[in-house]
C-alpha cells in the first residue's frame, strides 16, 4: 500500500507548512536566497567588468606602443587578469582567496596578486554569503528544525503506537516522512532555483551555452540529492532518539561537526602533512636547478658556452657577430626554453602538493556529505582549485609563447651587430605587436570537471545509496516507545 | 544549608554526561588549536631565518655574476624583509596566512613588487585556520549554549519545576546558582586553555596577555547573557535550543558574512588593479621619451642626486634606468593612496558594524592585540617602502656614478625585521560589556517579574 507513504508525507507536509514557525523560517531563508542571487549577480557583474575593462586596456596600450626592440616589449609584457565563470555567482568558492591580476614578463613568473581577501581586515573570515552557501549551510539547518521532532513528537503523544497498529510499517512512516519533510525543502528550493535560472538567464541576455545549462543541471541535481540525504538522517535520527530534545540536540551537534569544525580540522592536517616550500626556498631550488643545466645570464656558463661553439663551427665563422641571425635573440630563446621548462617541473610538483593537502578534504567527503557537495559545487561553477590552477597553466604558456614570439622576432628582425653606445637603439615596427594575441582564459570543459570530480560524486551517490538503504531496512532497530 | 545545596548542584552538573562531552571537546579543539596555531607560526619564523640566510648567499652570488657591472648586481639583488611574527599571531593566525611575511625587492620601482603575494593554497584559507582564538570565538559559545538552554525549561519538563517552586520562595536563587555552576565551568575550562596556551607558546606576561584575557571574559560573558536571555522566556528546551543555534549561525556565520558581501560591493579595490597598470607603464613608456623626461621629474624628486654627472648622450644608461623605475612609482601615487583610502573606509565601516556584533568585535580585537590583521600588513607595506626608499639613497650615488661594486657596503645588508606596532584598543571591549549588560538586565527582569511562574501555571 504505497498509498500510506503518500498520505503520511502529504499529512507531514501539509503540518509541517501549518506551523507559523516554518512559514516565518521559511520566508527569511527564501528573501535570504534571493538577496544572495542578486548581490552574487551584481558582486560577479562588477568584478568581472572591472576585469574586462582592464584587460582592454592592457590590449589598447599593447597594441599602441610605439617601434622599438622586440625584447623591451618582452619586459613591457602583459598582464592577464582571472575572468569568473558566470556560474560563479552562484558559489564564490576560493574566489575570494585567489589572486586576480598577473604580470607576464620574460624570464620571470610572476604571482597572481590582489585576491580580495588580501584587502579584508578579517571579516571575510566569517564566510561569504552565496547561493550555494545558504543552500550548503542553511537549509539543512532549516531541515533540522522542521523535522526534528516528526517521530519523537508521534512517540512523546502517543499516537506513534496508534500509528503502527493501523498496518502502517515502519518503513512506510520512515519514507513518508522523509518525503514530507524533501517535499517542504523542495517548496523552498524549486521556486528559488527556478528564480535563480530566471535571473541569472536574463541578466546574461538570454544567451545561455549548453555547457552552463548542463552544469546548472547537475548543480541542480546534486542539491537535491543531497537534501534528500540531510531531510532522511533527520527523520532517522528522530526514529532513533528518545526524545524530540535529544533527537534535535543530536542533529545540531551534527550539524556543527560536520560543517563548521570538520572542514578546519581535516585541511589543517592536510596541510600538517604535506607543507608546501615557502616561496623564497621555492625561488631558490629553481635557481640552482637553474644553475645546474644552464644559466643565460651567466657569461661563463658552460651549457650556453658549447652552443656559441656549435653555432661558430656549423656557420664557420670565429665571432658571432658575423652569424646570419641575431645570436642574443638566439641565446635569449634557449634561456627561456630551459628557465621555463624548469620552473614548470617545480609548479606541477608544488600544485601537487596542494592537491594532496586538499585531497584529505576530498576524501573526508565519504564521510561528510556536505564536503563531497561543496567541491562538486566548486567544480561546476568554476570557482574551485583546479580553475584556479587552470588559469595559472594558460597564463604561463601564454607568458612563454609572447617571450618566444619577441625572441624570434630579434633573431629574424633585429641585426646582430648591435649600436654603439652613443648610437639610436634598433627596433621593429610597431606593426609586428598586433601578431601577439591577447590572451583569453578558457574554461575546462564539463566533461573533464567532472572526471575531476568522480570521487566527491561518488562520495555523494555512495551517501545516497546508503541513506536509501537506511530508510528501507533500518527499521528493524528503531524502538517504538 | 546554603553551601550544600550548591554543593549538590555541583555534583548534579558534573554527573551529566554532556557536560564532560562540552569540556572535553573545548579541550581537545583547544589542544588541536594550540598545536595547529603555533605549528603555523613556527614554520614562518622557520621561514624567515632561512631567508636571512639566503639572502646573504644571493647577494655573494650576483656579485659573482656580475661583479663588472654595478648597476646590473643591484637590478638583480634582492633586499627582504620579514614581517616578524609576534608571539601572539600563533593564538590568532589572523590574516597572515592570506597576507605575504616576507617580502623581496629590488631597488626596481616597488609598486610592481610590494603585491607579490606567497605560495598558498587557496582552499586552506578558505576553510580557515584552526587556532586557540578560532576555539574562543566559535566553539566555546556553542558549548555555553549546550550547557544553559535546558536550565530552566528541563525542570519544566521533568516535572521538578512545580516540587521546587513549592519549596523554596527564591526560585531565582536555585536558577542562579545553577547557572553559576556552568559559568565556573566554562571560565575554568576557558583560563585552563589560555594558561595552557601561555606556557606551550611562550607568551608574556604583559598588557596583551591582560587584554586578551578581558575579551576572552567579556566575550564569554556575552555569550551567558545571550543565553540566560532566551532561557528566561520560560520556553522549552527546544525552542531555547533552536532559538540560541539560530542566534549563533545569525552572528557567527550569516551576519557578518552578509555584510562583508556589502562592504565588497560598496568599497571594491579596482584602483589596485590601475596601480599595477600605472606602475608599468609610467616606467615603461619612458623607454620611448627623451631621456629629459624621465631626469626632470626625478631631479625634482631628489635634488640631491643632482650633482652626480648625467650621461645624457648615451643611448643606455643605468642612472636613466633606474630614473625611469622611480617615474613608475611616482605615477601610481595617486592610485596607491586611492587604495589606502578604501582600505581605511572598509576599516571604518568594519568597526561600526562591530560596535552590534560582538563576534565582529571579538574578532578584530584578537587579531588586532596578535599584530596579525590587516593594518599590521599594511604597517609591514610602509615599511619595505621605508626600507627600499632608505637602500635606493643609499646605493644610487654608487651605481650612477659606476663605481666598483667593492667600494660598497651592498654585503652588509641583512634581512630587515619588522615588528608590527602594538595595539591595546581597549574601547574595543566596551561594546562587548554594553551587550552583555543590556541582555543580563532584560533576562533579570523576565526572571524577576515572574514570567517564568506565570508560563507554568498556563501549562
Amino acid at each position: 500500500m504505497p498509498n500510506i507513504t503518500f498520505t503520511i508525507a502529504k499529512q507531514t507536509y501539509q503540518s509541517t507548512f501549518g506551523n507559523k514557525a516554518t512559514l516565518v523560517l521559511t520566508i527569511l531563508l527564501g528573501l535570504s536566497l534571493c538577496l544572495a542571487t542578486y548581490v552574487g549577480w551584481q558582486n560577479f557583474k562588477t568584478q568581472n567588468n572591472q576585469r574586462l575593462y582592464y584587460k582592454n586596456m592592457v590590449r589598447a596600450q599593447w597594441l599602441s606602443k610605439p617601434d622599438k626592440h622586440p625584447h623591451r616589449m618582452a619586459h613591457y609584457g602583459y598582464l592577464a587578469f582571472r575572468e569568473k565563470h558566470e556560474l560563479s555567482f552562484f558559489d564564490f568558492g576560493i574566489e575570494s582567496f585567489a589572486g586576480v591580476s598577473i604580470f607576464l614578463e620574460a624570464h620571470k613568473q610572476n604571482t597572481v596578486n590582489f585576491s580580495e581577501a588580501g584587502f579584508s581586515n578579517g571579516m571575510l573570515r566569517f564566510g561569504e554569503i552565496s547561493i550555494a552557501m545558504v543552500l550548503q549551510l542553511l537549509v539543512p539547518l532549516l531541515i533540522f528544525f522542521l523535522g526534528y521532532n516528526s517521530i519523537s513528537a508521534e512517540r512523546e503523544s502517543g499516537t506513534l503506537k496508534i500509528l503502527l497498529c493501523q498496518n502502517v510499517s515502519w518503513k512506510k512512516l520512515l519514507w513518508g516522512k522523509t518525503l514530507g519533510i524533501i517535499g517542504v525543502a523542495l517548496t523552498i528550493f524549486i521556486p528559488l532555483i527556478l528564480l535563480t535560472i530566471l535571473l541569472w538567464a536574463s541578466l546574461s541576455n538570454w544567451q545561455i551555452s549548453i555547457d552552463a545549462t548542463l552544469r546548472l543541471l547537475i548543480l541542480i541535481l546534486s542539491y537535491s540529492i543531497y537534501f534528500f540525504i540531510v531531510s532522511a538522517i533527520t527523520i532517522l535520527v528522530s526514529a532513533f532518539q528518545r526524545s524530540s530534545k535529544t533527537a534535535l540536540i543530536t542533529l545540531l551537534s551534527c550539524w556543527i561537526f560536520f560543517v563548521i569544525l570538520m572542514p578546519r580540522i581535516i585541511q589543517a592536517i592536510g596541510t600538517k602533512i604535506h607543507p608546501t616550500p615557502s616561496k623564497i626556498e621555492f625561488a631558490n631550488a629553481i635557481s640552482e636547478d637553474i644553475q645546474k643545466q644552464g644559466d643565460s645570464h651567466d657569461p661563463n656558463d658552460p651549457h650556453f658556452a658549447a652552443i656559441k661553439d656549435s653555432l661558430l663551427r656549423r656557420y664557420q665563422v670565429d665571432d658571432v657577430k658575423k652569424l646570419p641571425f641575431n645570436y642574443g635573440g638566439y641565446i635569449m630563446a634557449e634561456g627561456e626554453r630551459i628557465t621555463s621548462h624548469i620552473y614548470s617541473d617545480h609548479q606541477r610538483q608544488l600544485n601537487n602538493t596542494f592537491d594532496k593537502q586538499n585531497s584529505f578534504t576530498v576524501l573526508a567527503g565519504l564521510l561528510n556529505p556536505y564536503l563531497s557537495l561543496k567541491q562538486i559545487s566548486m567544480a561546476l561553477t568554476a570557482s574551485d582549485f583546479k580553475t584556479y590552477v587552470d588559469f595559472q597553466n594558460q597564463a604561463e604558456a601564454y607568458r612563454y609563447g609572447l617571450a618566444q614570439k619577441m625572441n624570434k622576432l630579434q633573431i629574424d628582425k633585429i641585426s646582430n651587430h648591435s649600436p654603439g653606445e652613443h648610437e639610436k637603439p634598433l627596433s621593429i615596427s610597431k606593426s609586428n605587436w598586433a601578431e601577439q594575441p591577447d590572451f583569453n582564459y578558457k574554461f575546462d570543459h564539463l566533461s573533464n570537471v567532472l572526471k575531476h570530480e568522480l570521487l566527491s560524486l561518488m562520495a555523494l551517490f555512495t551517501w545516497f545509496i546508503v541513506i536509501l538503504l537506511l530508510l528501507q531496512y533500518s527499521s528493524k532497530w528503531i524502538k517504538t516507545i | 544549608m546554603k553551601k550544600s545545596t550548591s554543593n549538590l548542584e555541583f555534583k548534579l552538573f558534573f554527573r551529566n554526561r554532556s557536560a564532560w562531552i562540552g569540556i572535553l571537546i573545548l579541550l581537545l579543539t583547544g589542544s588541536a588549536g594550540l598545536y595547529f596555531g603555533k605549528t603555523f607560526i613556527a614554520n614562518q619564523q622557520a621561514v624567515i631565518e632561512k631567508a636571512a640566510v639566503l639572502q646573504k648567499k644571493n647577494t655573494l652570488d650576483n656579485i659573482k655574476h656580475f661583479n663588472k657591472d654595478i648597476g646590473l648586481i643591484f637590478f638583480h639583488n634582492k633586499f627582504s624583509t620579514a614581517n616578524f611574527p609576534d608571539r601572539w599571531a600563533a593564538f590568532a593566525n589572523g590574516q597572515r596566512d592570506v597576507n605575504p611575511y616576507l617580502i623581496s625587492v629590488t631597488m626596481l620601482g616597488i609598486e610592481g613588487q610590494l603585491y607579490d603575494t606567497d605560495i598558498t593554497n587557496p582552499v586552506s584559507m578558505l576553510l580557515g585556520n584552526m587556532d586557540l582564538s578560532f576555539v574562543y570565538l566559535f566553539l566555546f559559545p556553542l558549548v555555553i549554549i549546550a550547557f544553559t538552554y535546558n536550565l530552566i525549561s528541563e525542570q519544566q519538563e521533568s516535572g521538578i519545576w512545580s516540587l521546587l517552586k513549592s519549596q523554596t520562595n527564591a526560585l531565582v536563587n536555585v536558577i542562579w546558582k545553577k547557572f553559576l555552576i556552568r559559568i565556573a565551568a566554562v571560565y575554568a575550562v576557558a583560563f585552563l586553555l589560555l594558561i595552557a596556551a601561555v606556557i606551550f607558546l611562550h607568551l608574556p606576561i604583559d598588557a596583551t596577555l591582560a587584554a586578551v584575557a578581558g575579551l576572552i571574559i567579556l566575550y564569554l560573558a556575552f555569550w551567558f547573557a545571550v543565553s540566560i536571555f532566551i532561557v528566561s522566556l520560560g520556553r522549552s528546551s527546544s525552542y531555547n535550543a533552536s532559538a540560541l543555534v539560530a542566534i549563533w549561525v545569525a552572528i557567527c556565520i550569516v551576519i557578518p558574512a552578509s555584510l562583508n558581501l556589502l562592504l565588497t560591493q560598496k568599497y571594491g579595490v579596482p584602483e589596485a588593479l590601475q596601480n599595477v597598470i600605472n606602475q608599468r607603464e609610467g616606467y615603461h613608456e619612458k623607454w620611448d621619451m627623451p631621456k629629459e623626461v624621465t631626469m626632470k621629474p626625478f631631479f625634482e624628486h631628489y635634488p640631491q642626486l643632482k650633482r652626480y654627472p648625467f650621461p645624457a648622450d648615451k643611448s643606455f644608461s643605468w642612472f636613466w634606468y633606474y630614473g625611469m623605475q622611480q617615474m613608475g612609482d611616482d605615477q601610481a601615487i595617486k592610485s596607491r593612496l586611492a587604495v589606502a583610502d578604501k582600505l581605511a573606509a572598509r576599516q571604518d565601516f568594519t568597526n561600526i558594524a562591530a560596535l552590534f556584533f560582538p563576534t565582529i568585535q571579538a574578532q578584530l580585537a584578537v587579531n588586532e592585540l596578535a599584530g596579525s590583521d590587516l593594518n599590521a600588513h599594511l604597517e609591514f607595506q610602509q615599511a619595505i617602502r621605508n626600507h627600499h626608499e632608505k637602500i635606493r639613497l643609499h646605493f644610487y650615488p654608487s651605481i650612477f656614478q659606476e663605481k666598483d661594486i667593492a667600494s660598497t657596503d651592498i654585503k652588509s645588508v641583512g634581512l630587515k625585521k619588522f615588528i608590527p606596532t602594538k595595539v591595546h584598543d581597549w574601547s574595543r571591549l566596551l561594546s562587548l560589556l554594553i551587550w552583555t549588560l543590556v541582555f543580563t538586565t532584560i533576562a533579570f527582569k523576565n526572571l524577576k517579574g515572574n514570567a517564568l511562574v506565570r508560563n507554568t501555571d498556563s501549562k
